[in-house]
């Protein structure tokens, strides 16, 4: 495997999450060698930032597609029936939550709130919000992404 | 260093300042349960049992983890924290995999050991249980559906190993201990060093069973 070289970390910034953003930024997504980096220059366990890495959903350790859906699975958007729509989008794309479409259009991810507990079923595809969701309007808002 | 006078179960009594209250209970020969906690270790609260009642407190505070202040009135053993102990440990139980009889450190187990104090039977609680294939090397055998993600053995490996190759990684259902970035175990992981192994709760971390099929030499044969 290429090394990637991830010179915009600056040694003075001390905090992780903004490492890891920045990083993400920079490839789409946080890249093993990337973590170890991050860890190396922080003097902290790789484990550690591994942790870190993996708790948040909003931080992908794999690469992702073009668009990239989160569907909340929290409390009020579990009892609006948000398994029907994980359901749907799962049979729509073809995948599972975590995977990708073969054509690398969507990436289907699982998210704990997103503070749209009012419109709940609510899911976000690339930062924009979709919320009330049914599965009629699942399959008119994904005609809007390329 | 202050003193600061508190009330443990109607007892005057007095402690340095920035004690905790598991600290103090145990000077006055109170003994509070505990799962995650070792002195050694920075405490982290992560399992809930030790648990205690502390007039004017909106919840019931981990004691191994909340230091003393002055007029504090503590319950250690207040029937609402044994029955509070009582459902934690029915929750640990709801996802552990919970063969008692098949398990190797069934005999060790501080887990087990509590729920019996505590009068635990069948938990109540059934959910899904986690299913990891169980690792090892020569030196450690990791079976991850016995953790109940109390965190000493991470701790235990960056603060008295000092080596960090254990973490935990991932969320909610799906936390577990994971080595560097979620790697297997390999040969040469970990050497000789036991201390996640001595500090673990449960059966998760254990040393391999050594098979008959390693021992070497000519079989012993009575006839």
């Amino acid at each position: 495997m290429t090394k990637i070289k991830t010179q915009t970390i600056s040694p003075q910034n001390e905090n992780i999450l903004i490492r890891l953003k920045r990083v993400e930024s920079q490839f789409g997504y946080i890249p093993e060698e990337s973590i170890t980096e991050v860890a190396q220059s922080l003097d902290l366990p790789v484990s550690e930032i591994y942790g870190v890495a993996t708790f948040y959903s909003f931080l992908a350790t794999k690469p992702l597609g073009r668009n990239v859906i989160w569907v909340c699975q929290n409390l009020p958007c579990h009892l609006k029936h948000a398994e029907i729509t994980i359901d749907n989008l799962e049979r729509t794309l073809g995948i599972k939550p975590g995977e990708t479409t073969s054509d690398n259009k969507f990436s289907l991810e699982l998210t704990n709130c997103i503070g749209a507990c009012d419109y709940a079923p609510a899911m976000l595809i690339n930062r924009d919000l979709h919320g009330n969701l049914t599965p009629n309007k699942i399959s008119q808002i994904l005609k809007l992404y390329k | 260093m202050a003193e600061v006078k508190v009330t443990i179960n109607g007892a005057q009594t007095s402690g340095r300042e920035g004690v905790t209250i598991l600290e103090l209970a145990q000077e006055n020969g109170i003994k509070i349960p505990t799962l995650c906690y070792l002195t050694e270790l920075s405490p982290t609260g992560a399992c809930r049992i030790c648990i205690v009642e502390v007039e004017g407190s909106r919840t019931l505070v981990g004691s191994c983890h909340t230091p003393i202040t002055p007029g504090m009135i503590i319950q250690t053993h207040s029937p609402k924290v044994l029955a509070t102990r009582k459902v934690i440990i029915e929750l640990l139980f709801a996802s552990h995999c919970g063969f008692c009889m098949l398990c190797n450190k069934a005999n060790v187990c501080n887990l087990r050991e509590l729920a019996a104090d505590l009068d635990v039977g069948l938990s109540p609680f059934q959910t899904r249980k986690r299913f990891y294939p169980i690792e090892d090397n020569p030196y450690i055998q990791i079976d991850r559906t016995q953790c109940i993600l109390c965190r000493k053995c991470v701790r235990a490996c960056r603060e008295i190993a000092e080596n960090g190759i254990l973490g935990i990684a991932y969320r909610s259902f799906d936390t577990k201990i994971v080595i560097d970035n979620d790697q297997p175990l390999a040969q040469d992981t970990c050497r000789d060093c036991d201390i996640c192994i001595s500090v673990c709760p449960t059966g998760c971390l254990s040393k391999p069973k050594k098979l008959s099929a390693a021992k070497t030499g000519k079989p012993l044969i009575i006839c």
